[in-house]
């Protein structure tokens, strides 16, 4: 009995350990692609034949070219302008706009007030939804359908996010005091190049986090009483952006020996693109110029970073950042959305570990 | 305040002339400058490394020798800077709770205030004052990015 009870107890701990079933990825993405679309209202009229309707769609392309995203016409209906637009009467609007006589006459005749979607479809959700309302344009985005439905990670890639959640786990368990802990990964290969806890004041672990990745690439400025692991005299990759520490940690774990360690070192100094990289979408800039400050790279953090943090990581251009646990003054979904700034001059992508 | 633009002016020529975008940035505390610094982006390899960032690290080493509380001391000062900090000086600024901040130029990028409302998101108020020598420092940020960069790939240059 006692001896069960000793195993009983035993056994919270291991409940602990993170379901292999549950885990999902999910993309946190901008409110352009919520399931849930917006209204707006409009004019519309219903021209008596459909003779009609070639004179009017015609002039309204030219005079009041509003409504991209939808069709224009539907049956004998046809869009006129957002009511919001009209200051006076519908028929002061369109002769403001030069309307012709005839198609003025034919436009305030029997005028309905309706509501149309707001803006344009980006997934076959919303497009759905959409034209219960009134038939869209809509071009399908195989990536961003993808995102949205999970399916864009291979099965291979997702057994890699799940260790790194894992990790994120263990190290700061069993290293970091529970603290927030960052990793950061080159995923071409894949391979860890660097790996951060928590400091004091504002050197959160992010902060610390692309300041080790700098270590990598010859740099670094944060002084600290931690060692780093020294690389082996002419190594092809380099490991000075991983804390002692959790080396040692990694080296000791069975779970983790066919995990690869290093970074590419950074190629031919005069090369180094300067202040502002290109900003060329669809070419690898990793794989073309080398390593330079975070591009190419993934993050991983235990906890969403904040907005000082999430700021950090666009000015590091890192590619997607993954996180575990929402905080909360949390900047990429809890308390603002950083990433779905479109001012910005880099954007990455954010996926949120789900168990 | 104002009157110390010209030491954070200094320091952004200087940052400009050690290859680094120029913008310089002084951390004022009872009319003494205790910090000073530019961009030190490039010798670092490190992109958070803006000027402010340097005066906020060397703050905390200030207080560290003077044995003064840190976060009494970021209360009283006043932080005198060419360009609007971007979102994550702004952000750190505003958690460190400084009393002010005065900067010369917007940073219509990525500015912690002209871009997104840093202070909202945070959920800490500062008196911001811009707009000071705002010429002057815009015109070292101009005639930086105007120099041919050789090491900066073809692809990047825009067509005019």
């Amino acid at each position: 009995m006692d001896n069960n009870g000793i195993k009983d107890n035993l056994r919270p701990p291991a409940a602990k350990k993170i379901k292999t079933d549950n885990f999902g990825i999910t993309a946190i993405l901008s409110d352009d692609y919520k399931k849930d679309i917006t209204l707006m209202q409009v004019h519309s009229c219903e021209v008596e034949s459909k003779q009609q309707l070639q004179a009017v769609i015609k002039e309204l392309a030219l005079k009041l070219p509003h409504f991209q995203h939808l069709k224009r016409v539907h049956e004998r209906n046809v869009l006129i302008c957002p009511s919001d637009d009209i200051k006076d009467t519908l028929e002061q609007h369109l002769q403001l706009h030069q309307i012709s006589e005839n198609v003025l006459k034919t436009l305030c005749r029997n005028v309905n007030v309706i509501e149309v979607p707001a803006s344009s479809a980006k997934l076959r959700v919303q497009y759905e939804q959409m034209t219960k309302y009134w038939p869209c344009k809509f071009h399908p985005d195989k990536y961003a359908e993808s995102l949205q439905n999970g399916s864009n990670f291979t099965v291979s890639q997702r057994a890699y996010h799940k260790r790194m959640a894992e990790l994120l786990w263990k190290l700061s368990k069993d290293v970091n005091d529970g603290q927030n802990v960052g990793i950061c990964v080159d995923p071409r290969r894949p391979s860890i190049v660097a790996i951060a806890g928590d400091g004091s004041s504002h050197q959160h672990c992010v902060m610390w986090l692309v300041d080790h990745v700098a270590r990598s690439q010859r740099g670094g400025a944060w002084q600290t009483d931690q060692q780093f692991v020294k690389d082996e005299p002419h190594t092809k990759s380099t490991l000075s952006g991983l804390p002692q520490i959790f080396y040692d940690y990694l080296k000791q774990d069975a779970a983790c020996q066919d995990l690869r360690l290093g970074a590419e070192l950074p190629r031919r100094e005069e090369q180094q693109p300067q202040p502002e990289p290109v900003e060329d979408i669809h070419a690898d800039n990793l794989c073309k110029y080398g390593p330079y400050l975070c591009t190419g790279y993934d993050v991983y953090l235990l906890r969403e970073p904040c907005l000082m943090c999430s700021m950090a990581l666009v000015h590091s251009r890192v590619k997607r950042i993954f996180f575990l646990e929402r905080s909360d003054n949390g900047a990429l979904a809890s308390k603002f959305q950083l990433h779905a700034v479109k001012e910005l001059n880099h954007h990455y992508e954010v996926f949120q570990f789900t168990m | 305040m104002a009157t110390f633009m010209e030491d954070a002016l200094v320091e952004a020529r200087r940052a400009r002339d050690a290859g680094e975008v120029p913008v310089g940035c002084v951390f004022v505390h009872n009319d003494k400058v205790i910090a000073r610094g530019g961009n030190e982006v490039n010798v670092h390899r490190n992109a958070t490394r803006h000027a402010e960032f340097i005066c906020i690290d060397a703050t905390l080493a200030y207080c560290r020798e003077k044995r003064l509380p840190a976060r009494q001391v970021f209360s009283e000062i006043s932080v005198v800077v060419t360009v609007e900090p971007c979102i994550m000086c702004s952000a750190a600024l505003h958690t460190l709770a400084v009393k002010e901040i005065i900067y010369g130029c917007e940073n219509d990028r990525f500015g912690g205030k002209t871009v997104i409302d840093v202070a909202a998101v945070v959920g800490q108020q500062i008196n911001i004052t811009g707009g000071v020598r705002a010429d002057e420092a815009m015109s070292l940020l101009k005639d930086f990015y105007k120099g041919e960069n050789p090491a900066a790939p073809p692809v990047a240059k825009k067509k005019k």
